[in-house]
């Protein structure tokens, strides 16, 4: 049994959208075999107005009991500090986050724009949005770095634009049946067990990227690393392994990975010739290469594969 | 009596932050202004910057309408280059934007819209205990199937566009896919399950084929009383029981609305241009005046600011002419000035008029008789809006009656794409101006872009709640739902459910309606070699 309080700040409803697209458990089966009580939540909450003032003062002083509470969109603390450029229930909402992060069991951010700031916080961030413990890779954000919540850990960062449903229902199910010690975060507080392969493990084109066959847009086969800027090879996520909507995922699709599980994304601030684009040396070379590699080995590597003939069996796609 | 105000903050469940204040005079509200009450300035992150940012960054400014938002973003790139789009383009970008609208209605359907008609208000109705055995938050029958089966929908998105929400899989020239026979037949699998986990059972109580033979408002109540089945369906529940709660009585709203109209034909749009876009359109557009339709044209559209939070800028300009606007100083609910600047959210107007925008909208225009052959021509809703006038329930009855015609749409066009043809022809790209636009599942949505020296220079988004949330305009003309809340009776203060009710019939989506704007920003350009 777990309480849990679901806010959005400066949000576009993304992650409670694909939260509500989750399978095993569906929300339905959250609450009905899971035993989470959702106190309220933005698009499925009954109470209205006063009401929830009135639940938030008394999760504040302690009358009400909240488990987690789960943060949507970014911290909007414009202008000039103030945080008039999203008020919530009759006050600026950063000042509710705060007063309730006080008596929170665990924090839960979850998306972009919880987590470090996502895209409202680009240059020139008119609404000088930032994550909760993060902005952008900088550990801090509005709480600061040493925030520790009642249950003993920092803000849980399920990172993402959006996050897939299961890495949030899995984090609200493990704290609510107690297995939370089983959770490890990364150096992005993070969980490892959906943030340490990267999205090119279970690509279904990882042999044309072995072998720099490239792939283009409107065309079946083909690695999209090298022209249209695909970031798998540099993206904790679990995306292929757990696939979205049951079905597919961006390059299964052959969609390029946006990197939108990594603190950068946007990446390079969207400028020109970075979007849908590899950005390269001379031409040629990519800027950014696959993580782990220095970019002279993966330069001299591709440089080999690109020359060798290529296996029939790669270069063979079919309707 | 004396006017009693009313500060009601959040309303909740309208998808974002609305607030709204009304005045109530023995029990009935006599004014009312929203509020919308969060600003993020995603245009302003937008300019200086690539000019395929849209493509990224439009779907993010509402999760709820991605899809609806990458069609736009998409279609504004393409008038701006001037692209070629192939038929398998199309279909692939209707098929998106349909599942997206889909998945809407029965999301939107249990858990905003139906949980309100189990509000103890209407504890006295003799059909309140079947509502609340179905329709209840979590726990009613078939809000637990409906919940469920929505997810399904967007599943068949996820198989052309990756994932479901925010893919950006529709770009200038056409789509990034070239779907195989496995993504075809999956897709046609999905679809038939969700008709058999819920559309035909629960929802119809009959086959899509049963339903669609429904052309006047007289031959819907026949439909309802043809047999137990009809009657208790989830729709057959619907109309007895908005018609014994009175939800055909309140709400009425401007009486005025706006459709950009969606769909872009697959034979008709190859070489999309701003002009050719109103013929090319499947679900027509069009502004209709309470007694006749009207040709919609973009250039008439434009935006007021006097109740807003900008600072210096006229009222009335064209989306394509606003200036950099400056965000004001905004104010809590309660202290605000509602003579001056209220809300995020401006006042669109079309050719003057406030216009209610949304399903509504688009089934009026649907049953224009001047539709074209490849259009929708389904007269239902010119009887229904003739005889029971706008309402809540005619809002509601709009939204869930286009689900077995999208059913059968996603199903045709599935059937259309050629394995064998082309799915994408890069575009060359320069600098103009371009124009997308579609309906989201919860009405217009147009985008504006200028592009000036290989960056973008003005993006501006009109989103559909942006038409009805938006406040007075410089004329002292309310907005829609501002006017709809007018004259409703609110039976307890402490739990003003009738607000609840109006607003989200409208499905109103605030996340969208906020934006700003800006000149050239400086940003430093990518010295890099393409």
């Amino acid at each position: 049994m777990a309480n849990v309080l679901w806010l959005q700040g400066g949000a576009c409803s993304g992650n409670t959208m694909s939260f509500l697209n989750a399978e095993e458990p569906t929300v339905v089966e959250l609450i009905t075999d899971f035993g989470l009580n959702i106190l309220w939540h933005p698009t499925t909450g009954l109470q209205i107005g006063d009401q929830v003032q009135d639940l938030l003062k008394d999760i504040i002083s302690g009358k009400e009991q909240m488990d987690i509470l789960v943060y949507e969109g970014s911290l909007i603390e414009g202008p000039n500090g103030t945080g008039s450029m999203n008020y919530f229930a009759d006050r600026p909402m950063k000042d509710w986050i705060k007063e309730l992060s006080e008596v929170a069991g665990y924090v839960v951010a979850i998306g972009d724009c919880a987590t470090w700031g996502g895209i409202p916080a680009v240059p020139p961030n008119p609404s000088e949005s930032t994550g909760l413990q993060f902005h952008k890779k900088n550990k801090g954000g509005f709480f600061g770095a040493d925030y520790i919540s009642k249950g003993g850990l920092p803000v849980i960062n399920i990172p993402g634009c959006p996050a897939h449903p299961d890495w949030i229902t899995q984090i609200l199910v493990a704290i609510a049946v107690g297995r939370i010690g089983d959770v490890q975060i990364d150096e992005f507080h993070r969980p490892k067990t959906f943030f340490t392969n990267f999205v090119q493990d279970g690509c279904t084109n990882v042999t044309n990227f072995a072998q720099k066959v490239d792939g283009n847009f409107g065309k079946r086969g083909g690695c999209l690393f090298y022209e249209v800027g695909c970031r798998g090879p540099m993206t904790r996520a679990s995306c292929n392994n757990i696939l979205w909507n049951r079905q597919s995922s961006k390059t299964r699709s052959n969609h390029p990975c946006l990197g939108c599980t990594e603190p950068g994304f946007p990446h390079h601030d969207l400028k020109k010739g970075s979007v849908f684009n590899t950005m390269k040396y001379l031409g040629v070379l990519p800027k950014e290469v696959p993580h782990g590699r220095t970019k002279l080995a993966y330069y001299m590597e591709a440089g080999f594969q690109k020359m060798m003939p290529k296996n029939h069996r790669i270069m063979e796609t079919s309707k | 009596m004396s006017v009693k105000e009313l500060n009601i903050s959040p309303v909740g469940r309208v998808e974002g932050d609305l607030d709204v204040k009304v005045y109530i005079d023995n029990g009935k509200v006599t004014r009312a202004h929203t509020q919308a009450a969060m600003f993020r300035g995603f245009e302003k992150i937008m300019a200086g910057k690539d000019p395929q940012s849209g493509l990224i960054v439009t779907p993010r400014i509402c999760g709820i309408c991605g899809g609806s938002h990458l069609y736009c973003a998409s279609s504004a790139l393409d008038t701006a280059w001037g692209t070629k789009l192939s038929p398998n383009a199309l279909l692939l970008r209707a098929i998106g934007q349909a599942s997206e609208t889909l998945q809407s209605i029965p999301r939107w359907y249990y858990a905003i819209f139906a949980t309100d008609l189990a509000n103890k208000k209407y504890a006295n109705k003799p059909l309140y205990k079947e509502v609340v055995e179905r329709w209840s938050a979590y726990v009613g029958t078939t809000f637990q199937k409906g919940l469920t089966a929505s997810a399904l929908p967007v599943q068949i998105y996820a198989l052309f566009g990756g994932q479901w929400p925010h893919s950006s899989y529709m770009v200038p020239g056409g789509v990034m896919c070239a779907p195989t026979l496995k993504d075809i037949t999956r897709a046609h699998a999905i679809l038939a399950q969700f008709k058999n986990d819920w559309l035909e059972p629960i929802w119809l109580g009959c086959s899509i084929e049963r339903y669609m033979e429904i052309k006047s408002w007289d031959d819907m109540l026949a439909w309802v009383e043809e047999n137990e089945s009809h009657k208790n369906s989830d729709l057959g529940l619907l109309i007895r029981a908005g018609i014994e709660f009175g939800l055909d009585k309140f709400g009425q709203g401007v009486g005025k609305f706006l459709a950009t109209g969606t769909y872009l034909h697959k034979d008709r749009y190859n070489n999309p241009t701003i002009e050719g876009r109103n013929d090319a359109l499947i679900s027509s557009s069009g502004f209709f005046d309470g007694e006749n339709w009207n040709e919609f044209d973009h250039l008439k559209v434009s935006e007021h600011v006097k109740h807003s939070w900008y600072d210096n800028q006229e009222d009335g300009l064209h989306p394509w002419d606003e200036p950099l606007p400056t965000p004001a100083k905004s104010q809590v609910l309660h202290d605000t000035d509602f003579d001056g600047q209220y809300s995020w959210s401006k006042s669109p107007r079309y050719d003057g008029h406030a216009c209610e925008t949304g399903p509504l909208a688009r089934v009026v225009m649907n049953a224009n008789p001047n539709n074209k052959e490849h259009q929708i021509k389904d007269p239902l809703f010119g009887d229904i809006i003739k005889k029971l006038g706008p309402s809540v329930f005619t809002r509601v009855l709009a939204r869930v009656h286009e689900a077995p015609r999208i059913y059968k749409f996603i199903e045709q066009w599935l059937s259309e794409i050629d394995l064998d043809g082309i799915f994408y022809n890069k575009p060359i790209e320069k600098d103009g101006k371009g124009f997308g636009a579609t309906e989201a599942a919860r009405g217009a949505l147009a985008h504006w872009i200028e592009i000036k020296d290989g960056v973008i220079k003005n993006y501006q988004v009109m989103a559909p709640t942006t038409w009805n949330v938006g406040p007075n305009d410089a004329n002292g003309n309310p907005g829609p739902i501002e006017s709809a809340l007018t004259g409703i009776e609110i039976e307890d203060p402490s739990d003003p459910v009738e607000v609840g009710i109006v607003a989200r019939s409208f499905d109103s989506c605030l996340v969208c309606t906020v934006h700003a704007h800006d000149e050239k920003s400086g940003v430093e350009l990518s010295k890099f070699k393409l």
